[in-house]
């Protein structure tokens, strides 16, 4: 029975060792206690109710955003924020001080009194970081609330690089802009490690790039007493050093840009996107009105806020991918390569109907855009002339199944998938979608007469017809528009998810003759003598293009432009949306050419400008607050 | 008859020491969510309450059933199915601060790793005192090592790097305790001393002429000489390459796999705030629920991980010592009772269950004190939490057990 009569073998000994052991390792740790607790209990007891430990954070610089030719776009200057601690000792049990306090700094830094007190109110909840009330402080202001630092209290200073574009407006929808991170965003998993009071990326590449933008702020540990003064804590954590983000070079060409946004009349609403048809580069994209972005980034008023995105322009609006407009007769060339695709018509294929300013379909009669008509006309001829009663005609030989999923393939109904955040979808309906929104039965035939001359129902982004446009250049390669070229971190490349680039570019398998043939119909449009994008003409190179007239039931016409260029080997392609402008020809096709113009003779078209050179059109940063 | 005499062996010193910091920890679980801006915090400490009532009754059932029963192939069973769980908490489990640690249906939520260090303890105590396995052969380490090695992996999976080091914990003492040679031990522990030092050249050249000198005094054979010189030189050349062509996102996630919060805003500021609530308790405390760090909400986990900065803020050096000192008594007399038992298995279940208290325990107060990095660790019996009460007092349960039977071979 008995196996074993010592059960362990030298336990006596082990038990000793071990008993012994813990005993020293607790006698340690009771010396540790005595040490804190005794010893330097009183130094304790001051930190934890006279002094105050704090955590700075070292805010990280954004990485800086550059143009293709490396011009700075935006970039970082060095600013004072003022901040508050609503846990600082002295408003412990005295609520009004902190009110009287914020009433007093929002007096010397010229805030509205109401909003800052709200904004401490909302902030003390959430965390007990300092809250930064108010950002690019001047240096009086700083100078001040040093001086009066003993009748502050919690009040600081900090240094925090303020985010700055050095061109202002100049690709202020491109380029998006940095605000305070908003209540739900902290709420959300993908915002974890952001503090309240970060500034984020608001829109465009700043929005689209945050995560790498954004650098890794630096901390550390200061230890504020009565009077306000601050010494490092050395010995428990040496501070961390904040990392700059990553910096960005872009595939815009600032020349085009600035091209492209001094290519509208002032006042006038629109947008245009130039895409480099051999990769899909972005090589400018521009929304009018535009806004300034330094404006932004210190923190504007609720006011002014709501002026800038709800306004009657609407500035924040980025109407190259968040507005969709029916592309009007920019659609045909693509209704062409439809018909061709499938077979429907010849080049020298003509209708019975001829074109006296109208068309009889059924009882109704639907106009030509030109009323005197065009007479029997070909493909080219139609496309040259963008002769309505041709594509009506062309229109109900398709039929809505044929053109509708072509269009489809065409990626109309989708998004670009530009890199830029709130990129809208266009739509170009189909039988079920006719089918849900009227029901079965209950919508009319002729509905795809409206439709193949681009009205009616369907809509599209200018990013997305400039997409298509450059596919038409480029013989059948869908690129998906890329504005980001080259990203450096601490002088290193990196790359960007570059997967998820090449996935969405594609061939589209479409007939290289077919496509010929819209080419050429797309020169005819430029230089027939009958053709409609005239104006679109650059000196020395050929360009092929489509005009566009898009009908708006809110208001005057809007212009659309399309076009590439040379035309016998494309490098750059362009869409153009004058909204309320009237016709594409006269209108849109204007602001296409001195893009041109400035791609093909940038010499002539810089010369040009600096003779027009006013000494305001160089936006310095936003100035700051005064007191 | 039989239970009067089988309840006289109780170590009442053991059953005492744990009861009253369970109701300390109840008291500061209270002290510590007053005052909680979440009102969902506030009725905790009941909730705690009504946990110590099962855990008393779990308590029970271990001590009351004999303990032999876990030897050999239930012990084996209970192993297998702490393992199973673990493997569900990493498909299905509950993420919990960055780490999936729980498993839950509904409301109830329980913390598998809890679980795997008592059935882990059952199951190197049945291969540790099976006769077959004899210490003084070096391959006999082989099985204790792998078993323990597999909810380690487990758990370092979640990640929760202090749990998994509990494992190694309860493997060294247990084989100590099993009479594993000292030199043996020691070179056991060799590869892992042997990765920490390879980023020091000195210190490693140092730490390598020792452990030449040991092998060369050892009057080992050999074979076992070499394995182990090639294992350290392997380990000490391979781990600074293997570091040094790694991309920096991968180190960077080494660096917080061992350090969870190495970033000072998290973590240091957090030690710092623990440092300052127990130093400013000074000698006598600010009195029960007059602490002022946790009144701000300076203290994050102050409920569970960080109660003993609360205990160390209210009540002084004198709370702080008592509860110490507590603690103390429930480890030595964890170590008597293993020393005591006669049973082989029995001794080894004491000694097992006792290391998983000194592991936590050390390492919280550590923490919280500033000498050991944070690492979520709750404090055994104190902290709030249902699971590490429970398996807190299941433990206590088992060492009463074997208390109760020190007689039986």
């Amino acid at each position: 029975m008995r196996f074993d009569p010592i059960p362990v073998r030298g336990s006596t000994r082990r038990e000793r060792i071990l008993s012994w052991a813990v005993g020293l390792v607790f006698a340690f740790v009771l010396l540790r206690l005595f040490t804190m607790q005794v010893l330097q209990g009183t130094r304790y007891r001051e930190l934890s109710e006279e002094n105050r430990i704090r955590v700075e954070v070292l805010t990280a610089p954004r990485g800086e955003i550059r143009d293709r030719q490396g011009r700075l776009l935006a970039d970082n200057i060095p600013s004072f924020t003022v901040t508050l601690d609503p846990f600082d000792p002295a408003y412990q049990g005295h609520p009004a001080l902190l009110d009287s306090t914020v009433e007093h700094l929002g007096r010397i830094l010229g805030g509205d009194p109401v909003e800052l007190r709200e904004k401490v109110k909302r902030e003390r909840r959430r965390s007990f970081v300092p809250i930064r009330l108010m950002r690019n402080v001047d240096m009086k202001s700083v100078a001040y609330v040093s001086e009066h630092a003993a009748t502050l209290p919690g009040v600081d200073v900090e240094s925090e690089p303020l985010r700055r574009y050095p061109l202002g407006s100049m690709g202020s929808h491109l380029l998006g802009y940095v605000g305070e991170i908003s209540d739900k965003e902290l709420e959300d998993p993908r915002y974890a490690d952001y503090l309240r009071g970060d500034l984020t990326g608001r829109m465009g590449v700043e929005r689209q790039y945050e995560k790498v933008l954004r650098g890794v702020d630096g901390k550390r540990f200061v230890e504020v007493n009565a009077l306000g003064r601050k010494a490092e804590l050395l010995g428990d954590k040496r501070p961390i050093l904040p990392k700059r983000g990553t910096d960005l070079t872009l595939t815009v060409d600032l020349a085009l840009q600035r091209a492209a946004e001094e290519a509208f009349e002032p006042g006038a609403r629109g947008a245009v996107v130039a895409i480099d048809p051999r990769n899909g580069d972005v090589l400018a994209l521009a929304s009018r009105p535009n806004y300034d972005p330094n404006e932004l980034a210190t923190g504007i008023s609720f006011k002014r806020w709501k002026e800038l995105s709800e306004g009657e322009n609407h500035a924040l609006f980025n109407r190259a991918i968040q507005a969709a407009y029916p592309p009007g007769s920019t659609l045909k060339p693509f209704v062409i390569l439809c018909a061709l695709a499938a077979r429907a018509i010849e080049p020298g294929t003509t209708f019975r109907e001829t074109c006296d300013g109208a068309f009889q379909f059924g009882s109704r009669p639907f106009r030509c855009w030109n009323p005197r008509g065009h007479g029997t006309l070909a493909l080219r001829g139609a496309v040259a002339q963008s002769c309505d009663v041709y594509f009506y005609q062309l229109g109900i030989r398709l039929g809505l199944d044929r053109l509708s999923s072509f269009m489809k393939t065409l990626g109309l109904s989708q998004r670009s998938g530009i890199d830029l955040p709130q990129e809208r979808r266009g739509l170009f309906p189909d039988p079920a979608w006719y089918d849900k929104r009227f029901g079965v039965g209950r919508w009319s035939r002729g509905l795809i007469l409206n439709l193949a001359i681009g009205q009616g129902e369907c809509s599209v982004t200018p990013v997305k017809l400039a997409q298509i446009t450059a596919m038409i250049a480029n013989g059948g390669m869908m690129w998906r528009p890329r504005l980001v070229r080259e990203a450096t971190r601490e002088g290193a490349k990196i790359s960007l998810e570059p997967a998820a680039a090449d996935s969405l570019s594609h061939r589209l398998s479409l007939n290289a003759r077919d496509l010929q043939r819209v080419q050429e119909s797309m020169e005819a449009v430029i230089y027939d003598p009958h053709g409609t994008g005239g104006l679109a003409k650059v000196e020395g190179v050929r360009v092929a293009g489509k005009t566009g007239t898009a009908q708006n039931p809110h208001g005057d016409d809007h212009a659309l432009f399309i076009c590439y260029a040379p035309a016998e080997a494309p490098e750059i392609a362009i869409a153009v949306l004058v909204e309320n402008a009237g016709h594409g020809g006269s209108e849109a096709a204007p602001v296409a050419q001195k893009v041109l113009h400035a791609y093909f003779h940038p010499a002539a078209a810089e010369s040009a400008r600096i003779a027009a050179l006013k000494p305001a059109a160089l936006a310095p940063a936003a100035p700051p607050r005064r007191g | 008859m039989a239970n009067t005499r089988l309840g006289a062996e109780v170590d009442r010193p053991l059953l005492v020491a744990a009861i009253l910091l369970a109701l300390i920890g109840i008291a500061f679980v209270f002290s510590a969510t007053a005052n909680a801006v979440m009102e969902a915090k506030q009725g905790l400490y009941l909730k705690q309450f009504i946990w110590l009532g099962i855990a008393l009754a779990g308590a029970a059932v271990t001590a009351i059933v004999p303990y032999r029963v876990y030897e050999g192939k239930l012990s084996y069973l209970l192993f297998g199915i702490g393992v199973i769980l673990l493997v569900l908490t990493l498909f299905v489990g509950h993420v919990g601060l960055g780490a999936q640690r729980w498993l839950g249906w509904g409301q109830l939520k329980f913390q598998p790793s809890e679980l795997a260090k008592v059935v882990t303890v059952l199951v190197l105590a049945t291969i540790l005192s099976d006769r077959k396995t004899d210490l003084t052969q070096v391959r006999s380490l082989f099985k204790p090592c792998l078993l323990a090695a597999i909810p380690m992996a487990l758990v370092m999976k979640q990640p929760d790097l202090g749990t998994s080091v509990a494992f190694v914990t309860i493997l060294l003492t247990m084989l100590f305790w099993a009479g594993l040679p000292p030199l043996y031990l020691f070179l056991l522990v060799t590869p892992i001393i042997n990765v920490a030092l390879s980023f020091f050249l000195p210190v490693w050249i140092l730490f390598a002429a020792i452990l030449a000198l040991v092998l060369y005094r050892s009057r080992l054979r050999l074979v076992p000489i070499l394995v182990v010189v090639a294992i350290n030189l392997v380990v000490g050349i391979v781990t600074p390459q293997v570091w040094n062509h790694l991309e920096p996102y991968q180190r960077q996630r080494v660096t917080t796999f061992i350090d969870p919060n190495g970033d000072p805003y998290g973590a240091g500021y957090q030690i710092i705030q623990s440092k300052i609530a127990i130093g400013s308790g000074q000698v006598w405390g600010k009195g029960f629920m007059n602490g002022t760090q946790k009144g701000l909400a300076f203290l994050p986990e102050q409920h569970t991980d960080f109660i003993f900065s609360v205990v160390g803020e209210e009540t002084g050096f004198l709370g702080s010592a008592t509860v110490t000192l507590l603690y103390l008594t429930l480890i030595l007399r964890g170590v008597r009772v293993a020393h005591r038992g006669r049973n082989r298995f029995g001794s080894l279940l004491a000694i097992g269950m006792t290391s998983i208290f000194l592991y936590h325990i050390l390492v919280n107060i550590c923490m919280t004190v500033g000498l050991a990095p944070v690492t979520g660790l709750p404090l055994p019996l104190l902290s709030y939490g249902g699971t590490s009460l429970l398996t807190s007092f299941l433990q206590v349960g088992l060492i009463q057990n074997v208390a109760m039977r020190w007689r039986e071979y």
